[in-house]
């Protein structure tokens, strides 16, 4: 009796344990090394806004001898403080990563149902900017059914200007939660 | 090189010695086996006559029929939890020792995770070709402790489905659906159970089975998370069990026959006159219980067979 009451519990021990992936997030890596492939630590700040498909409705905030306020959403409160109220039209992009100093590596995510993406580097020390143009094809994937749906992504080609960038290349052309480097960016200079 | 000498010369003596020894022990032994009965001073000893001595076996016919089965905990877990088989087996008896089987059956799983609403769907046939190998020393008996070996496999179509995918910076949004994926499944199976009967060819038994997955055809969207027959693919070994009730087609096969040579020693009579004496009495006495029989008995008074006895092949 006891053997088949261990062997129940064995049975229901081995098939039920949760197996999904520790890392659950499906993000684009990007490597950073110099123009002679040494990997580096960039010492500059980078901001990475991209482009979106459309545009927005902004409200600007404005009053005398005060910054002016830009806000996605209407904040009565400012108008009570006495700032004027004005809308506008804006490109709906959005910002990826926000200052990112002294890496050497970054994880990015990519558009589900576009097939191509558009990132832009913003850099502290210098005034130009670099844009990478990334073709991908998404689909959808699971693992099982208890670890949820993911976008899994494959890199078709990129492009990007040479600002900052001497080249750019794909690593690895899957993009999915397991952590690979997929996209090589190759600044200008080289590391002595 | 005196002492080389010496040393040389007592190793040869140590070999003659142990040759000796060896022959002297070899030669009484054979005395002694010849001499098993002490012959008393005075007497002569009695002639003997030696007969090659094969015991009665019983052997069991190569083909001891099929055994019919049907699992029980299949249809009961399919009635209980998200997943669920009905399967039957068809198994040879080769002299209740070896045991190849093929299983057949049909399995479903119809799951929808809790937290992320994902449903899976699947219903397939399957099938796992295999052999038991019967633990129990004595073959005769009714019970078996198996230990066994399947391959397995299933070719079926699943659907998968959840909750709309979008996209959290970009935005937009897809429905996540998809029916019809195909995909092949191989796995194997390690069995340990054991079965006892119940009544005149009906038996019941348990099977344990450790069970790996080989390979599954892969697709983009989803891998399969339920193969039919074989579980469910959480991890890529997982533990199973049947419960089955078992019929043995055996046509009264299964029990042994006997073959072999009943043969027994007896001592030759001696040509003296007692001997005589005795043997006729005993004749006589033999006759009298054969007439008292109504002459079914013959008055045969040897045992000596040299045939076959009670062969039935």
């Amino acid at each position: 009796m006891s053997i088949i009451c261990g062997c129940v519990v064995l049975l229901v021990a081995g098939c039920y344990s949760n197996n999904c992936p520790l890392n659950n997030a499906v993000l684009c890596n990007y490597s950073f090394y110099d123009s002679q492939g040494t990997a580096i630590t960039y010492g500059d700040t980078i901001t990475v806004t991209t482009l979106k498909p459309g545009y927005k409705t902004v409200y600007i905030y404005r009053k005398l001898g005060n910054p002016t306020v830009t806000k996605n959403e209407p904040d009565t409160a400012l108008v009570q403080q006495g700032y004027t109220e004005s809308t506008a039209q804006q490109r709906n992009d959005t910002i990826l990563l926000n200052r990112l100093t002294n890496a050497s590596t970054m994880s990015l995510p990519m558009s589900y149902f576009h097939d191509s993406d558009t990132i832009i580097f913003t850099y502290a020390r210098i005034s130009l900017k670099d844009t990478i143009k990334i073709q991908h094809e998404s689909y959808p994937h699971v693992e099982l059914p208890e670890c949820g749906t993911y976008r899994f992504h494959t890199l078709k080609s990129i492009t990007a200007t040479d600002a900052a960038i001497d080249h750019i290349e794909i690593s690895s052309s899957h993009v999915n939660y397991e952590g690979n480097e997929n996209i090589k960016i190759y600044f200008n200079g080289v590391v002595e | 090189m005196e002492l080389w000498n010496d040393m040389k010369k007592k190793r040869i003596t140590l070999h003659i010695l142990i040759v000796l020894f060896v022959f002297l022990s070899s030669l009484s032994a054979i005395a002694q086996e010849q001499n098993t009965d002490p012959v008393m001073p005075g007497e002569s000893p009695k002639p003997t006559k030696y007969v090659a001595l094969e015991e009665e076996k019983e052997h069991l016919v190569f083909f001891q029929g099929f055994t019919l089965s049907a699992d029980v905990f299949g249809p009961i877990s399919l009635m209980v939890s998200d997943y669920g088989t009905l399967e039957g087996a068809l198994r040879l008896n080769l002299k209740n020792t070896y045991l190849p089987i093929v299983e057949a059956g049909y399995g479903q799983c119809d799951k929808t995770d809790f937290n992320t609403s994902v449903s899976y769907k699947v219903k397939a046939p399957f099938m796992r070709v295999g052999i038991d190998l019967n633990l129990l020393k004595d073959k005769f008996q009714d019970n078996r402790l198996y230990l066994g070996v399947r391959y397995g496999f299933s070719s079926y179509q699943y659907d998968i489905a959840g909750p709309a995918m979008t996209d959290p910076v970009w935005g937009g949004s897809e429905p996540f659906n998809f029916k019809g994926i195909d995909c092949t499944s191989h796995w194997g199976e390690v069995i340990f159970g054991a079965e006892v009967k119940i009544y005149k060819n009906f038996h019941m038994g348990w099977m344990i089975r450790y069970k790996k997955e080989f390979s599954s055809t892969t697709s983009d969207y989803a891998k399969p998370s339920c193969i039919p027959g074989y579980g469910y693919t959480t991890n890529s070994t997982c533990w199973g069990g049947t419960y089955s009730l078992i019929f043995d087609l055996n046509w009264g096969k299964k029990k042994s026959h006997k073959r072999g040579v009943k043969v027994e020693i007896r001592d030759i009579p001696q040509q003296d006159e007692n001997v005589d004496g005795i043997e006729q009495e005993d004749e006589e006495k033999i006759e009298k219980e054969g007439e008292t029989d109504n002459g079914e008995r013959t008055g045969n008074t040897e045992k000596v067979s040299t045939g076959e006895a009670n062969t039935d092949i």
